[in-house]
């Protein structure tokens, strides 16, 4: 066990940026989940193939989520949340190829996401209530209340992030300790542990920010009549 | 455990980017294919609902119209029946005045065939009785009832009303001829004289008479004046017994 298995090294710079391995795995997980999507699109049929019902299954499995949780914002929040949950899923489920790391177990990837959550949550506010509306929710029910309405923003951001990074890098080092202890089949149950965990932590970190993402657009819900999609 | 800005930045926009792949590529063909798939079924929903609500109206009519045939066919039935028993009555009556008739005419002629088995019977019964008085009056026959006939001719003659007289004495000389008097038994000079002069009284004018014997009389006297035929004798009144007989049966 080294430093480089258990954190992400530079493989190469590009001017100022440094390319890691989480960089590189993301890379790929994003070609290939595109690539996947873009042959997908190609062959949409109204008869749908088991492919496309596979596809057809988890999308209106997304959208009926979105759609418990905010039923007004289904087709605003579906890329977001979607593309979240998928991502993270393949992610997380990335460690389990040898040679693979999770990207989620880089405490920068998950920051990363956590961020597009925390700045999701403002800009589907804004755009939904205004300026104006979206920060009147921080003064409510009294303005007394406002460092706490930022302190919980910020906490609930970092531990969006540190929740997946320590579970994802504590299962693979587990799994690899495993691994080191107990030699050939005893990690299999741990891989199947993995698979359990990476699912879950998907899950709640999909659902975590389609609440937080909800939470932000209907702030000011209880004092404005409903008002449909109208951002759709 | 470390934050690496570039990783950090890199995988914000890695994200970026994959959210911009997944909503052209995936959300919005998906998207657009479940909703028109979903208006498909919507839009097939709506023609087989459409489909059921005119299946249950051409139901409904279906129905209303089987109910109007069953009052029209129970209707037209009853109407039958009641023509059929109309029919039935009127043959029967019908059947019934026929047969009235016909009993009528059986009647009719039942009664017709008795009075007719009935005038034979009389008719036989008269021509028996007439040929067994005429044969009695044959053996009974003879001069003396003769005698009584030519009495009885003269005294009837004698008796007739005075128009028939008279219209006998009219007949007399427009004649011109004798007078023919037929007998069953030869008469004598005297008896002749007798009739030729009752005769004459009667008459009152002269008479020639021609004297004749005819046995078939049986007894008595036959006169031929001109178209009149006067008869006193027993073939004569047995004859017109007989007619006398059949005529009052006839009737």
């Amino acid at each position: 066990m080294n430093g480089s298995e258990l954190f992400p090294s530079v493989l190469f710079r590009v001017g100022p940026l440094q390319i890691t391995g989480t960089v590189i795995t993301t890379w790929a997980i994003v070609a290939a989940i595109g690539s996947a999507a873009w042959l997908l699109s190609r062959r949409l049929r109204l008869q749908p193939g088991a492919l496309q019902t596979l596809a057809e299954g988890v999308v209106i499995a997304v959208e009926d989520a979105i759609r418990a949780v905010a039923p007004d914002h289904v087709k605003l929040l579906l890329p977001f949340i979607a593309s979240l949950w998928i991502f993270l899923v393949v992610a997380n489920l990335c460690g389990l190829i040898p040679g693979v790391h999770s990207p989620t177990r880089d405490l920068s990837a998950t920051a990363a996401l956590a961020i597009l959550v925390f700045l999701s949550v403002h800009w589907f506010g804004i755009r939904s209530q205004g300026l104006k509306r979206y920060l009147r929710h921080y003064l409510t029910p009294s303005p007394i209340l406002l460092p706490f309405h930022l302190i919980s923003e910020i906490t609930r951001t970092v531990a969006l992030a540190v929740r997946l990074f320590g579970n994802i890098m504590s299962l693979e080092m587990a799994a690899l300790l495993i691994l080191l202890v107990a030699g050939f089949l005893a990690p299999i149950p741990i891989l199947m542990l993995h698979i359990v965990e990476a699912l879950v932590q998907a899950y709640i970190f999909g659902m975590l920010a389609l609440i937080y993402v909800a939470g932000g657009l209907q702030s000011q819900q209880l004092r404005q009549p409903p008002q449909g999609e109208r951002h759709e | 455990m470390e934050l690496s800005w570039s990783t950090f930045l890199l995988e914000i926009v890695n994200f970026l980017v994959l959210v911009w792949i997944l909503k052209r590529f995936f959300y919005k063909p998906l998207q657009s294919v479940i909703t028109r798939r979903r208006q498909d079924i919507e839009q097939r929903l709506a023609e087989a609902e459409k489909m059921r609500e005119e299946a249950e109206r051409l139901q409904r009519e279906y129905e209303g119209r089987m109910n109007d045939w069953e009052r029209e066919r129970q209707r037209a039935r009853a109407d039958l029946q009641e023509e059929m028993k109309a029919e039935r009555a009127q043959l029967e009556q019908a059947l019934q005045e026929a047969l009235q008739q016909q009993r009528q005419k059986a009647e009719v002629i039942e009664q017709r065939r008795q009075r007719e088995q009935r005038h034979q019977l009389q008719q036989r019964a008269l021509e028996q009785g007439s040929h067994f008085a005429a044969r009695l009056l044959e053996q009974a026959a003879g001069p003396e009832l003769e005698t009584n006939l030519q009495q009885l001719l003269l005294a009837s003659l004698a008796e007739l009303p005075e128009d028939r007289l008279a219209e006998l004495r009219r007949q007399l000389p427009a004649a011109g001829e004798p007078v023919e008097v037929s007998s069953a038994f030869p008469l004598s000079a005297d008896r002749r004289e007798q009739v030729r002069n009752g005769l004459q009284q009667i008459l009152q004018n002269t008479v020639h008479c021609h004297f004749s014997e005819d046995s078939d009389l049986i007894a008595g006297l036959r006169l031929v004046i001109g178209p009149w035929v006067l008869g006193a004798n027993v073939r004569d009144e047995l004859r017109g017994f007989a007619r006398i007989a059949r005529g009052t049966d006839r009737e």
